[in-house]
């Protein structure tokens, strides 16, 4: 299973996960190859769907939302597809999943404050099918750390980006 | 922030690679106006950074888990490991993505990929050596939904 990368977009990869609008030729330079190997090899690592595009990150403060928190779900097993149907509509909550484990269905929404999380809260309490909600409120740094993904090893048969 | 900020960052969320010339020509301004806000906003921490998007089931991780962690409280923990040293060894981990500090149920909360259940299991071994440690718990997934990508990206 997965893909296979090669040293180059390997190389790519790091470089853009630190910046995404790090320069290809300096890229090109570290890896010794031309700048337009490193383009096409960004083309193609977007293809073949490794990635799936870069973003700016943003600080969901600054737009507002001071609050964010995450909600373990209790619920029977025959409505959950029904529960993430009806998070995925709400305009606060960011992800959900059905989930094994501790909870039947893991959220996270960010909201403007705790009067704000409480009516997140009981909208989803609000569920008939919902049995049981745990919120945790996430304080001080959330940190991000894409680049702790340990990338495959190096290979050297048809790797992504050979012709 | 005004309209121009703002269609800054709608355009570098879709695509964070979008050259300033092709921002600066959508609005009728030079490059440099651009480049200017774009600092602006990352001084003011706005803009937190910028990264490539990837797929986890396309380099190997079929599942994600989030963990919730107890620690002991600083009666019993008589080398008084606090939330924030164990929260720094969290983030330094392989494979944990998201860590923050939380109020509620836990006390700490990690999100991380995994390659499959044996490697699940490895890293809750590993989140559970860490000192002052009490307790966990996990929830894990393997659909990987796709997010929008605006403050996290998972």
């Amino acid at each position: 299973m997965g893909a296979k990368l090669d040293e180059i977009a390997i190389a790519i990869i790091r470089a853009l996960q630190k910046d995404a609008r790090a320069s290809f030729a300096a890229i090109a330079k570290s890896c010794n190859v031309s700048v337009d190997t490193i383009s096409k090899r960004f083309k193609k690592i977007e293809k073949t769907g490794v990635a799936r595009g870069t973003t700016v990150l943003l600080n969901p403060k600054s737009f507002g939302y001071d609050c964010v928190a995450s909600f373990g779900i209790q619920a029977d097993f025959s409505h959950i597809e029904e529960i993430l149907h009806f998070l995925k509509k709400m305009p606060h909550i960011v992800f959900s999943t059905q989930t094994m484990g501790r909870h039947s269905i893991f959220a996270l929404a960010i909201v403007k404050d705790v009067a704000n999380l409480n009516q997140v809260r009981e909208t989803i309490k609000g569920h008939p099918m919902v049995r049981e909600i745990i919120t945790s409120i996430w304080v001080n740094e959330i940190l991000l750390c894409p680049e702790n993904f340990d990338l495959p090893q190096p290979s050297g048969d048809n790797p992504i980006g050979q012709h | 922030m005004d309209n121009t900020d703002l269609f800054i960052i709608e355009t570098l969320t879709k695509d964070a690679r979008t050259s300033f010339r092709q921002i600066a020509s959508a609005l009728n301004v030079s490059p440099d106006t651009i480049i200017d806000r774009y600092n602006a906003l990352q001084e003011k921490g706005i803009i937190r950074g910028s990264t490539i998007v990837l797929n986890p089931k396309e380099i190997g991780y079929g599942s994600m888990a989030v963990f919730m962690i107890d620690i002991s409280p600083v009666k019993e923990n008589k080398n008084r490991f606090d939330s924030s040293l164990i929260l720094e060894t969290l983030i330094k981990m392989r494979n944990i993505i998201v860590a923050s500090k939380t109020v509620g149920d836990h006390d700490l909360l990690a999100i991380g990929v995994a390659k499959d259940f044996r490697h699940l299991f490895a890293i809750r071994n590993e989140i559970a050596a860490i000192p002052g440690v009490k307790d966990m718990e996990v929830s894990f997934w393997t659909e990987i939904t796709k997010l929008s990508p605006k403050y996290f990206v998972i």
